[in-house]
């Protein structure tokens, strides 16, 4: 597993992407989700959010593992003021895209994520999932008195 | 109570008949569940204790729906007791409630 990322903190909302490279196995998906919610808790998502993101992570690196993928799965994560989007790649030959197990991690995407797209050509499968973040709201506190 | 399988994500055991799972059923953890309900699939019905999950994926969700088919097909049907939120909102947003007797589920 490798971290290649430029550092992030939570008062600069569009900070470089991050990147992170894992292999094609089982427990990897643990590690994908948990580093994706400390990531995106440097965004000022809620909670419910941040599992949402957890939940989308996982999907999204366990439809490459199932679909044969032999080689790294690479998550490119990147946040702007506006939104959270994550990707998942790997360059391994869609083999079995379209079987019925994606039709239910499918179905949980679009439960958990404003935006899913699944591209896969002949050597390349992409998943990439944007959350929109909510506004923060003003802060009552702040409030000039004249 | 005995441990039948343990890994990086999930710890399953049995206990008098019930599966109980604690941790995260997931890509990885999803075999050792299914091993652990092979082991008491003659039970009617068959329960899983699901009050330790800390997180599933459609991956475990897969386990769980595979349990239930086979138990669908022997005329009884799974338990699922004590269902976490992350439980409940997985099999809400998929649409596999039905698939389940849901037994004690915690508040959403």
């Amino acid at each position: 597993m490798t971290a290649v990322s430029p550092p992030i903190n939570s008062t600069t909302a569009a900070a470089g992407p991050i990147t992170l490279t894992l292999p094609p196995i089982p427990t990897m998906v643990r590690v994908g989700r948990l580093t994706a919610s400390s990531i995106a808790s440097l965004s000022d998502m809620s909670i419910d959010d941040i599992d949402d993101i957890k939940i989308a992570v996982s999907e999204m690196i366990t439809v490459l593992i199932q679909s044969g993928s032999r080689t790294n799965i690479t998550l490119r994560f990147e946040t702007t003021s506006a939104e959270f989007a994550v990707e998942a790649s790997t360059p391994s030959p869609a083999n079995d895209l379209g079987r019925n197990d994606l039709a239910l991690a499918i179905a949980v995407l679009d439960a958990v994520a404003d935006e899913h797209h699944v591209a896969s050509t002949d050597d390349r499968i992409m998943i990439r999932i944007v959350k929109r973040l909510a506004p923060i709201p003003a802060d009552p506190s702040s409030t000039t008195r004249s | 109570m005995e441990e039948v399988g343990k890994n990086e994500s999930i710890r399953v055991l049995l206990d008098d008949g019930t599966v109980i799972a604690e941790g995260d059923i997931d890509l990885a953890g999803g075999p050792l569940l299914d091993a652990a309900i092979t082991r008491v699939e003659n039970a009617h019905p068959l329960i899983i204790d699901l009050a330790a999950v800390e997180f599933i994926d459609s991956s475990g969700l897969r386990s769980l729906l595979a349990a239930s088919r086979r138990a669908e097909s022997r005329g009884t049907r799974v338990v699922l007791r004590r269902p976490t939120s992350g439980v409940v909102r997985l099999l809400t947003i998929t649409g596999t409630t039905e698939q389940f007797d849901v037994e004690e589920a915690s508040p959403a």
